[in-house]
């Protein structure tokens, strides 16, 4: 029982970060359709500018937020703007072309990354890393707790953002339809480019808060950006909600997985029960509750 | 008969080729690029003409070259048996691959190509006993001269352009092409959608798996993270398509060429070139140059494909007269091929 | 003027012979050598690289191998085993190297090394570790560095005579390296009677290793054998630490637990954490001490085993160009078999059994992480320091 509840925990906890990261795929794909391959990405540049931030400047993770997150919230308005609207346009036999133009961006970041930085791995190794309390026998790691309730507060904030404010309003309208927004006068445009720009800002908020757990290298977004997709059709397109159900599902089912059936069997859960929703549950868990 | 006077011509061309260039190395990038010819021409298949966009199409490589694989690992037969089976065993892969798949549209089907591409590829790392897990399987080649490899990949690529081509003129590819224009108007004039996905899927599977037996032959060694990889031979698939251009016969010929070479030409710093000009003239900018070429040969190929998607989206050869265009701009459209 | 005329011609020849007679030995001898110059293996790559070149520098002050200079071909095989193929087919057919050296990651070691063979130019191996790697029969593969099956020696000597665990645990990466390591110790504990209660693999760059160490605490193992690169072995040392996980010894198997990273990330979750190891720059073989310390100066960073593998191949090779008949790869192949010679790895003979063949000898030795540095503890006649046994508890250290 007490290696239950252990793996419970740890699974909920890592399911926390996990919704950060699924909410900005949950968006962008809800709204503008687009599969980001390169999401994973956009939370490993955020990593390495709490890095640089952190060993150059001593400044605190939780701080680095205040940049890393509006950093890539540029990162992905000029992405969206330059090189994925002007796709939407194009005529082409085939609409695939989005998901390799993201597939192209996640190698340039990536590279250059790797470039600046080589593959060296880095860490962010704060006073709190490796701190853990503990509740009865089950072990709590201090760092993912406090992301755990970050994650949350994200989400909340997104939840009432597209709710109750006009540009969230836009948003959500131009993800239900988007021919009848732009009747509506909504600035399509505009709305897919702030929309990405959100989701990277999301991500990047994920990527800040798992530095000082995990570490650093170039190549640590491609199984991110795999789970991203996981938790996005697991919850739902565009349901911010879905996406913390999603999040904590996958991490309660990667850890007990990984305990009882084995650690090798980790990725395999992940994919497996993204092909099993694909195939029975198709609109996620925002179908069971229409949020 | 003038259309196909080209091609006819770049046969003779390849047919001859390993008989007047000798250099190991040059033979070793011909075979690469006829190989990828026919793992891009199956994939054209699925995704160009049926409009079924797989992420996945590693899974039918890999079964390929495990198939080969596994006959020498564990019965102790010749690889070259694997030519025969390779095909067949991709296609088994194929059915419950297009069976859970096919009920999927669009991105999603994407998705769950790729999802099915990376259990494959940890199954075959935790199934130790059989596969070999990261160990892998090493076979010594049995040809030291490249030559015979070179024209089995040519047989093999010549056949699979020859198989889209007929299928492209026959009643089959148009179903196809119904089917990747408006699944649901197909389906309603009473076309079996889903008979025909599945023979489409099967088409490309058998391709890309024959690729992967001669793989298996030719290098010598496999192991899960090479043969079913997503980077490195799914993506890649799709970027020989897209590059060359989707739905045309010789697309997948172009982008292949063009793909092998791009990756060479920055792997080895513009194939040595500024490293040579730096050794004989001595100046060091050249060098570092040349060293930063090679450092970063992986982000110029990145920067390539963002490029051709954002002007070139249907391919060389199907942007072929927006190309023309650009490049010959004295010369008015519309001029017949 | 006749004379005048035969006079001049006869200078113009001598002149020209002069000078060729000079130019004739200067030729100097190529060495092809295969590493991950780029990639995620790319920071050992660089180490060896260094290494290998120090040596070459070294190597040709001295003249060179009879007055000819080594020149050292790099190709980059990107951590991938068909690139490390295509490398090493380049080196051989259009560089027309007559020897062969490196090999960094078992995978790309066992393609390259199966081209050699199949070209018939010896390879050296330096560091590619899986012991399917000379066992193979191909005469013209050597390895220097010992077969992964042999790194944990030392470590199994201070099993039997210090600490005598009656369960075990091994926990190792899905990699070609771990895979095949993990296999052999598990053979070794069979002879030692020890249980093994678990064996299991994870993807290599896992982040997440919390449910398995959770099923490891439950089972209480007296000993965690742990075969990981750097970043996995320091966040397992985190996260064992994060759920209080105490068996009697926890003990790397090489690789990441002896690299300075490995502290680095996970602080003092390192204290104490046993491995074993090919070499550090304490051990008693000749110039082991000197390379060490001139690697630091002249790269402002410390080095490794990895280092000084590449360090020593390159002696090695020299050595055999020296006695080698002739320039050949076979009469290179055939000088190689015959080594015998001390290096700052250590002593160098190619012998063959049990399997493998051409495979060099070597004790391995066992160090503790102490305060933030690494100590060689065991065996008892080359060991620095004392090895700390019992290991506190984590709640009982600070």
């Amino acid at each position: 029982m007490q290696v239950f509840l252990q793996v419970a925990v740890a699974g909920v906890l890592k399911g926390g970060l996990y919704a950060l990261i699924g909410i900005g795929m949950t968006l962008i794909m809800g709204v503008m359709g687009i599969i980001n391959l390169a999401h994973g990405q956009l939370m490993m540049v955020s990593m390495y500018v709490s890095y640089v931030l952190f060993s150059s400047l001593g400044i605190d993770p939780y701080l680095t937020l205040l940049v890393s997150m509006p950093a890539l919230f540029l990162l992905g308005v000029v992405i969206q703007k330059f090189l994925l609207n002007p796709l939407m346009k194009a005529e082409t036999i085939l609409p695939e072309n989005q998901v390799l133009m993201t597939v192209g961006i996640a190698m340039v970041l990536t590279e250059i990354i790797r470039f600046i930085f080589k593959s060296d791995y880095r860490s962010v190794t704060t006073s709190y890393s490796n701190a853990t309390f503990f509740v009865g026998g089950i072990s709590f790691s201090m760092a993912l707790v406090i992301a755990f309730f970050i994650a949350l507060a994200f989400t909340g904030a997104m939840f009432l953002f597209l709710v109750k404010t006009d540009l969230g309003r836009s948003i959500r309208a131009t993800a239900q339809d988007k021919d009848a927004a732009v009747l509506m006068g909504v600035n399509t445009g505009r709305i897919t480019v702030i929309t990405f720009g959100l989701g990277a800002g999301l991500v990047a908020a994920a990527g800040t808060l798992l530095a000082p757990v995990f570490y650093i290298f170039p190549d640590i977004g491609g199984p991110f950006t795999a789970k991203a997709f996981i938790i996005t059709i697991l919850g739902g397109l565009g349901s911010t909600v879905g996406a913390i159900f999603g999040g904590v599902t996958l991490g309660l089912a990667e850890s007990l997985g990984a305990t009882y059936l084995g650690m090798d069997y980790e990725n395999i859960i992940g994919m497996t029960i993204f092909v099993l929703v694909l195939l029975f549950l198709p609109g996620g868990f925002k179908r069971l509750t229409k949020v | 008969m003038k259309k196909s006077l080209p091609p006819l011509v770049l046969l003779v061309v390849l047919v001859l080729f390993p008989l007047v260039v000798r250099d190991n190395y040059y033979q070793h990038l011909m075979i690469l690029f006829l190989m990828w010819v026919v793992i891009g021409s199956g994939w054209n298949l699925i995704a160009g003409y049926t409009g079924q966009v797989s992420f996945g199409d590693a899974a039918f490589f890999g079964t390929g070259a495990y198939a080969a694989g596994l006959l020498s690992m564990h019965l102790g037969i010749s690889a070259w048996w694997g030519m025969a089976l390779g095909g067949f065993a991709a296609v088994a892969i194929g059915l419950p691959f297009g069976w859970i798949c096919f009920r999927m549209r669009g991105a999603y089907f994407a998705l769950a190509t790729l999802a099915l591409n990376e259990v494959m590829r940890n199954a075959a790392t935790i199934a130790e006993g059989f596969t070999g897990g990261m160990v892998g399987i090493l076979l010594m080649p049995t040809f030291v001269s490249k030559i015979p490899y070179y024209y089995i990949a040519l047989a093999l690529a010549a056949a699979s352009i020859a198989c889209v081509r007929i299928i492209a003129s026959a009643k089959l590819g148009y179903y196809f092409v119904s089917i990747r224009e408006d699944q649901d108007a197909a389906e309603s004039l009473g076309i079996d959608t889903h008979f025909y996905k599945m023979v489409s899927l099967a088409f490309a599977a058998f391709w890309t798996g024959m690729a992967g037996t001669l793989y298996m032959n030719y290098m010598g060694f496999i192991d899960p993270s090479v043969v079913f990889s997503l980077h490195d031979i799914s993506i890649m698939a799709i970027l020989v398509g897209i590059v060359g251009g989707v739905g045309t016969v010789y697309g997948p010929a172009v982008g292949a060429f063009v793909m092998i070479a791009v990756q060479e030409f920055f792997r080895s710093g513009f194939f040595g070139f500024f490293q040579g000009l730096g050794d004989m003239t001595g100046i060091s900018a050249f060098l570092s140059l040349s060293g930063l070429l090679k450092q970063g040969h992986v982000l110029g190929f990145g920067i390539l494909v963002i490029v051709v998607i954002l002007f070139l989206p249907n391919g060389i050869v199907g942007d072929w007269e927006k190309i023309r265009r650009k490049v010959f701009r004295l010369r008015p459209t519309g001029e017949g091929a | 003027m006749k004379v005048l005329k035969s006079l001049a011609f006869t200078s113009f020849v001598s002149a020209l012979v002069l000078c060729v007679g000079q130019a004739a030995p200067a030729a100097p001898i190529k060495v092809g050598i295969v590493l991950p110059l780029t990639g995620s293996e790319a920071a050992f790559g660089e180490i060896e690289r260094n290494s290998f070149k120090m040596a070459a520098d070294e190597i040709n002050a001295k003249g060179g191998v009879k007055g000819n200079k080594l020149e050292l071909l790099f190709e980059d095989d990107t951590g991938k085993p068909e690139v490390g193929r295509s490398a090493v087919e380049k080196l051989i057919s259009r560089d027309k190297v007559p020897v062969l050296t490196g090999g960094y990651s078992s995978s790309c070691t066992i393609a390259a090394t199966a081209v050699a063979q199949q070209f018939k130019v010896p390879f050296l191996v330096t560091t590619g570790s899986a012991d399917e790697i000379t066992e193979k029969g191909y005469e013209y593969v050597f390895r220097l560095n010992p077969p992964a099956s042999e790194y944990p020696a030392a470590v199994t000597t201070f099993l039997t005579d210090v600490a005598k665990p009656k369960t075990a645990v091994v926990l190792y990466e899905n990699t070609s390296f771990g895979q095949s390591s993990s296999k052999s110790f598990e053979k070794i504990l069979q002879t030692i009677n020890v249980k093994l209660l678990l064996k299991e693999g994870y993807n290599a760059n896992s982040v997440d290793f919390k449910p398995l160490l959770t099923r490891v605490k439950s089972l209480n193992p007296d000993l965690v054998y742990m075969v990981s690169y750097v970043m996995d072995a320091a966040l397992l040392m985190r996260q064992s630490k994060e759920l209080d996980i105490n068996p009697a010894l926890f003990v790397g198997g090489g690789a990441g637990f002896t690299l300075p990273e490995f502290y680095e990330n996970a602080k003092d979750a390192a204290d104490y954490v046993y491995s074993a190891t090919l070499w550090s720059e304490s051990v008693p073989y000749p110039g082991a001490r000197a390379y060490y310390d001139k690697y630091k100066a002249a790269y402002k960073q410390a080095t490794e085993y990895h280092g000084a593998e590449a360090y020593a191949s390159l002696f090695v090779l020299a050595d055999a160009l020296k006695r080698a008949k002739s320039l050949s790869p076979k009469d290179i192949r055939d000088a190689l078999a015959a080594t015998d010679m001390k290096t700052a790895f250590g002593p160098v003979k190619f012998v063959s059994y049990g399997k493998k063949t051409q495979q060099n000898k070597l004790p391995t030795f066992m160090v503790q992480w102490q305060k933030a540095t690494l100590n060689t503890v065991w065996p008892r006649n080359v060991a620095t320091d004392p090895y700390i046994y019992p290991v506190p508890k984590w709640s009982a250290r600070k």
